[in-house]
Parts: C-alpha cells; sequence; structure tokens
C-alpha cells in the first residue's frame, strides 16, 4: 500500500455533495419539485426550469461503494425482479420497498425524466419508478447513431427537446427562460472544459491524476453540472493538480505504466482495485466513462447543440464507433496496455467487449484483457477470478516493456 | 388436400427452418433477409423482392456464442448468433435486427464481426409511442430502411409494390387469426401445439405458399364438427414461445390457449396495415398500434390493462408468464402485470425458460399443477 496525499479539493467535495443532498430535501418543502434524471441527459433544461435535479444513478453508486448494493437488491429480488438487472436499478426499486435505509433514502420524484443514451434500463427502471411514486415520466428518445450522425435523428431529438420544453412550462406554469438556458448552458461549457483539462494531466508522465482520482472526483460533473459551483470546484481541482505536479506528487509511486480501462468503475473495490494497479506500478490513466462529461454547447443554437451533444453520446454509438474511441484513447493517453471491465449490469457498455479486445489488440500490439464482473453487487465479484485474468496481464505489461 | 396433410407438412418446415428458404433461393435464383423477432416490416423485405426469414433462434450449439456474447446475454440471442456461426443461416445475404432491447441494440456490430454479412441494417423503433414526434421519425426511419434495400437489391421499391406486398401479409394475418379463432372454438380440430407450429412456419416460407396451405386448412376446419369439450382457459404472456413443447404439456392436461402477447404468436397477427394510406405511414400506424409490449410501450405499463382486460373477455382461468431469462424489459414490468392479475383475481404463474436444452421436467411438473390448481377436476 502506498501512502496518500490526500486533496485539499476533498473538502470542497464533501461540502459540495452535502449541500446537494440538503437542497434535494429542501427542494420538496419548499414546492420546488424534485426532477429524477438520468446521468446523461439534458439537466441544462432542467436547471433552466428551476427545478432540482437528483441523478438516482448516484444512489446505485453509492450504495455499491457503501457495500449494501446486495442488501438493498433483495427487497427488489424479493419482489421478482431478477438479479440480473442493472445493480443500480436494482438499488433504486430496492430502496422503494426496503425497510432500512442504510445509506438514506432516495429523495423521491415529483417528475421523472429518462433519456435512453445510455441504455434501455434506465427508461424501464423509471417507468417503474413513476409508478410505484405515482409521478409523471417524460422519455427523451435517442435512436442509436450507426453511422455518421442523421439530420432526422438529430431532428426528432430537437422535437422531444420541444415536446420537453412544453411540458414543463405546464407543469411549472412559467414561460420556459432561454436566457436562463444560454446562462446554463454557458456553465456546463466551462465545467466540462475544466473536467477535461483535468482529466488530460493523467497523460503526463509521471501523471499526478488517474482514473481513480477522476472516480472520486466526478460527482459534481454529473450533479452539478450547469452551475457556479462546478465550474468553481473544477477551477479548484485543476489547480490543486498543477500544484501536486509541481510538488512531485504523483497519483501512483513510480508509474512504469500507463493503461486504459474501459468503463464504469467496480464501486466497492475501488480502493482495492487503486491499490492492485499501483502495486504493479501502473495507473489507470483514461476511461470511456470519465469522459462522458465533455458536453459542448453552441450557444447561439442551444437546443440544436443540446440535441447533438446527448444523441451523439459515444455510448449511443455504433460498435465501430466505439471501437476507434477507445483506440483515440489509448494513442492520446500513451497507454501500454488496456482492461475491459464487462460489466454484467450494463449492457450497453459490457456487449462487444470481447470483439473488441480482439481488435484493439490486433490494431495497436498492446497486451490487453477482460474481467467480469458488476459494478456496485459484489456477489457477483470473485477476487480470484479478477486476479486471475489480471495478474498475468501485468506480466504481459512488463515482459513488453522488456 | 387433408388437415392432417397440411399439418404434417407446416410442422415439417419447422423441423426443417432452412428447407423453404434454400428451395425457394435456388428456384428463384433470390436472396433472402433474416430478421430477428419480430417487429419488423416485412412487407418491405417481400416488396424488395427478398425472402423475408424469421430467425427465432432454438436449440443451437451456444459454445459458438460464448467468444462473443457474455453468459447473462439472454439466449435468445445468443442461440440466433450460435445458429449463424455454426453455418446453420449461410443462406441468409442480409438481416434486419429490430431494437427493442439493449442486447439486440448492441448486438449487430458484434453480428457483423463474427458472421459479416452483405446487408445488416438495425431498425430503430422509437421507444416512446404516445407523443407526435415518434410517428414521424418511424416514418423517416421505415424509408431509410426502405432506401438500404433499395441499394442492396439495385431496385427500386415502387409504392404499388408496398402495397401488394401489404395485402399479402394482411390476408396472411388474417388467415392466422382466423385459425385462433377455430381453435379456440373447436380446441378438438387443432391443438395449441399445433396452432403455434404453423405461426412458426409462417417466419420460415414464404407467404404465397402458406396463404394458400392455411386457406386448405381453415376450410378442412369449418366443415370439421365441433366436439364441444371443457377446457381450462389460459393466456400466455412473455416475449417468444420456447419451449415449444410446453403446449404439449397443456394439450395433455386440458388446457386451451386462447390468448397470448408473444412475438411468435399473436403480436405477429395483432393489427392490420391499412392499404388506402401512403404505405409507409400505414406500416409505421401499424406498429403504434400494436399489443403492448415490455419493450416497447407508453411508461404507464397499459400491457397490465390489456392482460386484465383480455383474460376476462376471453374468460382466462389462469395466466402463465414465460419469461427468457435475462430479457430485461419483461422483468421490469413482471411484478406490475402480476399485482394486476393479483387485484383481479386472475391467477398466474411465472415460469423462466431458456434456448438451451429440451424443457426440463420440472415445466411439465409446474404447468400440471397450475392446471390443477385453477381448473380442478371438474373442469377438464
Amino acid at each position: 500500500m502506498f501512502k496518500r496525499v490526500p486533496f485539499k479539493t476533498a473538502g470542497l467535495m464533501k461540502k459540495l455533495m452535502g449541500e446537494y443532498y440538503e437542497k434535494g430535501a429542501r427542494s420538496q418543502k419548499e414546492g420546488i419539485p424534485v426532477a429524477w434524471m438520468t446521468a446523461v441527459s439534458p439537466v441544462e433544461i432542467i436547471y433552466a426550469a428551476g427545478l432540482f435535479p437528483y441523478y438516482p444513478e448516484n444512489f446505485g453508486a453509492l450504495a455499491g461503494a457503501r457495500k449494501i448494493a446486495d442488501k438493498l437488491s433483495l427487497s427488489a429480488e424479493a419482489k421478482g425482479y431478477s438479479h440480473d438487472l442493472c445493480a443500480y436499478a436494482r438499488c433504486g426499486i430496492g430502496d422503494a420497498y426496503a425497510t432500512e435505509h442504510p445509506v438514506g433514502k432516495i429523495v423521491e420524484p415529483n417528475i421523472i425524466f429518462a433519456c435512453n443514451t445510455q441504455c434501455g434500463t434506465l427508461p424501464k427502471w423509471f417507468e417503474v419508478a413513476s409508478r410505484f411514486y405515482d409521478v409523471p415520466y417524460f422519455l427523451l428518445d435517442s435512436p442509436l447513431v450507426g453511422g455518421e450522425p442523421e439530420e432526422a435523428c438529430r431532428d426528432y431529438f430537437l422535437q422531444q427537446l420541444k415536446e420537453m420544453i412544453a411540458y414543463l412550462e405546464e407543469v411549472t406554469g412559467r414561460p420556459f427562460d432561454y436566457d436562463r438556458l444560454r446562462e446554463v448552458l454557458h456553465l456546463s461549457n466551462e465545467a466540462c472544459r475544466l473536467w477535461n483539462e483535468v482529466l488530460d494531466t493523467a497523460a503526463r508522465k509521471p501523471a499526478p491524476f488517474g482514473f481513480f482520482d477522476a472516480s472520486f472526483h466526478m460527482a459534481p460533473i454529473v450533479t452539478w453540472r450547469g452551475t457556479q459551483e462546478a465550474v468553481t470546484y473544477y477551477r479548484e481541482l485543476k489547480k490543486e493538480v498543477d500544484e501536486r505536479d509541481k510538488a512531485g506528487i504523483y497519483a501512483i509511486p513510480e508509474e512504469h505504466f500507463k493503461v486504459y480501462f474501459d468503463h464504469i468503475p467496480l464501486w466497492p473495490r475501488l480502493r482495492w482495485f487503486s491499490e492492485l494497479f499501483a502495486s504493479h506500478h501502473t495507473l489507470v490513466a483514461v476511461s470511456q466513462y470519465t469522459h462522458s462529461w465533455s458536453y459542448s454547447f453552441d450557444l447561439e443554437r442551444p437546443l440544436e447543440s443540446l440535441a447533438a451533444n446527448y444523441l451523439e453520446e459515444f455510448v449511443n454509438r455504433s460498435f465501430d464507433y466505439r471501437v476507434q474511441l477507445k483506440l483515440n484513447f489509448i494513442e492520446k493517453y500513451g497507454c501500454d496496455g488496456f482492461v475491459f471491465f464487462s460489466n454484467r449490469s450494463c449492457k450497453s457498455t459490457g456487449l462487444g467487449l470481447y470483439d473488441k479486445r480482439n481488435i484493439v489488440a490486433e490494431k495497436t500490439g498492446l497486451p490487453g484483457v477482460v474481467f467480469e464482473a458488476d459494478m456496485s453487487d459484489e456477489r457477483f465479484f470473485s477476487e480470484e477470478q479478477v486476479l486471475g485474468r489480471l495478474e498475468p496481464f501485468f506480466e504481459q505489461l512488463k515482459s513488453a516493456a522488456r | 388436400m387433408h388437415k392432417e396433410e397440411i399439418i404434417e407438412f407446416l410442422q415439417k418446415v419447422v423441423e426443417k427452418p432452412d428447407w423453404k428458404v434454400r428451395e425457394w433461393k435456388e428456384q428463384e435464383k433470390g436472396k433472402a433477409v433474416g430478421f430477428l423477432l419480430t417487429d419488423v416490416p416485412e412487407e418491405l423485405i417481400h416488396a424488395a423482392g427478398f425472402f423475408p426469414y424469421g430467425i427465432s433462434g432454438g436449440r443451437a450449439r451456444m459454445e459458438f456464442a460464448d467468444a462473443h456474447l457474455q453468459s447473462w446475454t439472454c439466449s435468445f440471442v445468443r442461440s440466433s448468433l450460435s445458429l449463424a456461426l455454426e453455418g446453420k443461416l449461410d443462406f441468409l445475404d442480409g438481416l434486419i435486427i429490430p431494437q427493442t432491447c439493449d442486447t439486440t441494440r448492441n448486438v449487430s456490430g458484434i453480428w457483423q464481426h463474427a458472421n459479416p454479412l452483405p446487408f445488416l441494417q438495425e431498425y430503430r423503433l422509437p421507444r416512446q409511442v404516445d407523443r407526435p414526434s415518434a410517428r414521424n421519425y418511424l416514418i423517416y426511419e421505415l424509408n431509410r430502411l426502405k432506401e438500404e434495400l433499395e441499394k442492396f437489391s439495385g431496385r427500386k421499391i415502387t409504392e404499388e409494390k408496398i402495397k401488394e406486398s401489404i395485402a399479402l401479409y394482411n390476408d396472411n394475418r388474417n388467415l392466422l387469426a382466423r385459425l385462433f379463432v377455430l381453435h379456440e372454438q373447436n380446441p378438438a380440430a387443432i391443438s395449441n401445439r399445433e396452432l403455434y407450429t404453423i405461426i412458426e412456419a409462417a417466419l420460415l416460407m414464404p407467404v404465397e405458399i402458406l396463404n394458400k396451405y392455411l386457406n386448405g386448412l381453415i376450410e378442412a376446419l369449418e366443415n370439421e364438427e365441433a366436439a364441444p369439450k371443457s377446457k381450462i382457459r389460459l393466456f400466455i404472456s412473455g416475449t417468444l414461445l420456447e419451449p415449444l413443447e410446453i403446449l404439449d404439456f397443456i394439450d395433455e392436461n386440458g388446457g386451451l390457449v386462447v390468448g397470448d402477447d408473444l412475438k411468435n404468436g399473436s403480436r405477429y397477427i395483432d393489427a392490420q396495415v391499412q392499404t388506402n394510406d401512403d404505405p409507409l405511414a400505414a406500416l409505421a400506424d401499424r406498429q403504434l398500434k400494436r399489443i403492448p409490449g415490455a419493450f416497447y410501450d407508453p411508461p404507464h405499463n397499459p400491457r397490465r390493462h390489456f392482460l386484465v382486460k383480455t383474460a376476462r373477455d376471453k374468460k382466462v382461468q389462469g395466466v402463465i408468464f414465460l419469461h427468457l431469462r435475462n430479457c430485461e424489459p419483461e422483468n421490469y414490468d413482471f411484478y406490475d402485470n402480476m399485482q394486476a392479475l393479483e387485484e383481479s383475481g386472475i391467477p398466474a404463474i411465472r415460469i423462466e425458460t431458456e434456448f438451451v436444452t429440451a424443457p426440463s421436467g420440472q415445466i411439465r411438473t409446474r404447468v400440471e399443477a397450475f392446471l390443477e390448481m385453477i381448473g380442478g377436476e371438474g373442469n377438464v
């Protein structure tokens, strides 16, 4: 185990996330509707409409990190929801039926928005929730972007954004404020730009920041994106990362290798993985996952650019596009190998990884490995099996360097 | 032709699923375009001059798919890809995959790498169905699919041609629907297993020929004297009817399937296509008004109301949820559906299945026990 120098910004994170949950609890009392959102969906519209956005996926990740996803899931499984479903969804549905709430209760929605850019599971979970909590539900439908983005699909998404805004005007009883939307989009742009600058420092050798740091510091880009708070946070974080770099405080001691990682971290095992990789002098430098929040909006065409950004997120792209994206990251960050986590909770990122492993290995000549587990539910984690996959991989990294 | 001969012939089509398609290709020197079940506009494939071939999975050697699809992928998709990799679908020149879940949404890229085809298209159904934007988008997507089919065939698909195909498939749906009615009226004349075997055959043979057989069969059945016999009335709910043997267990225990919402059952024949409209808009409208399914549904889950209403209208005594393991959309709605039936006092069981092996004795036992429970001795 190596000695970590804690990030000063971690204190700010604690404060910010505390405020976020407090705000959620307060919103309902103050008559501000709580809107459930999927992580990759146009929260900017929700902020501009004056609602409080809440991300149940975060709840699933938190339950995973606190190692209670399996317990919450049992309440859902008792109703006939299979343990093969997404663990986040099982945590959310389980919390609805559970009598004990060891990580606090999920913030109940007044209205639910889902976008299926990420997957088809989130809409199904949110449909269930809309019936359970008896609240309205609105889906933004994102057809898969098979090849080049099609104008007609962007237009379809744009029409739905207009339907969503009309719906929000009905809910709030006030006209939608497009000037406020532009402000929010500007703040999102800033936060995303700064977040990506932080992520990019993982390409330095040695690097002051890596994927496991990003997994910790990503909460505000998800939850506070579109606010000044997120901008302030990532400005502070960028400053601190640069200072640490100057002071010689690196993400891992003696970085020998960098690897690319797909996709979501294994929340209950974050520390275990970060120490395992560090012990092999291997920095997990980059993942598509943490780069999901790389939006860039055109303030002159707010709705059109919201449509393009949220429809064309990588997880909604073709097999070949996603292979190319991995190749680009591997090249940009100077990776020496790659690790693909086949996440049984996430069909839309897990499916295809075995073929992709072969293709990426063939195109780069780099060692790569796929392992099976679950992002939140430890019942599907076998240390022995994962080590059985990763240890030979570390050996390959070392022998490739010789 | 006698009833028995027709049924025997259609059973043979199902037993040898590549028989008719290979024969057609040989005779017509044409190409076959497969589709995964079943929300695909077969009419367009037919109008393009191709043989539409419904891949309904099967008892495949799953190890072929293991290198490409994780064990948690649904066995319908795993077995379909396995069949392709085994070479059992080598007559296909193309494939259309309707995107109805995360697995069908992600499998096209995998398929194209594992088993490349000259023509592979995703059919990107809208996921929301109750706002005006859905219909406009669906018409766009149908038009895109039509253009891709035209590129592959090198021929224009005229409006005339689509309308002819629509008429043929409307006939087909009417004939199959008529069979359902005759089955319900006179179960002794056509069993559960025979009825659903015929739907399966419909996925595997030219519609023109099938319609002739169906006309003959219906004529024979209509002339058959009804042998009234009290039966336990059942509804089967799920994605796909697998294994077909479950129908034998139902037949042997005095059950009569009077309705279902399966892709290789009533969902295949449910709604008709209007013939006086713009044909693509008419195809879109059919898709939008089909019976509710978990993968394609407004959020308030009208399926549960549909189940209760159908069960009442058809005097159903019990509902069998036939669920494919790892079918996510179906699983998410199961609890609500079960609740709705419970509240209405309609007994139901859930049986989980997989396209792996022949059905276990456990399935037989559960079907028997359920029928005994809901039917009692007097009814059988």
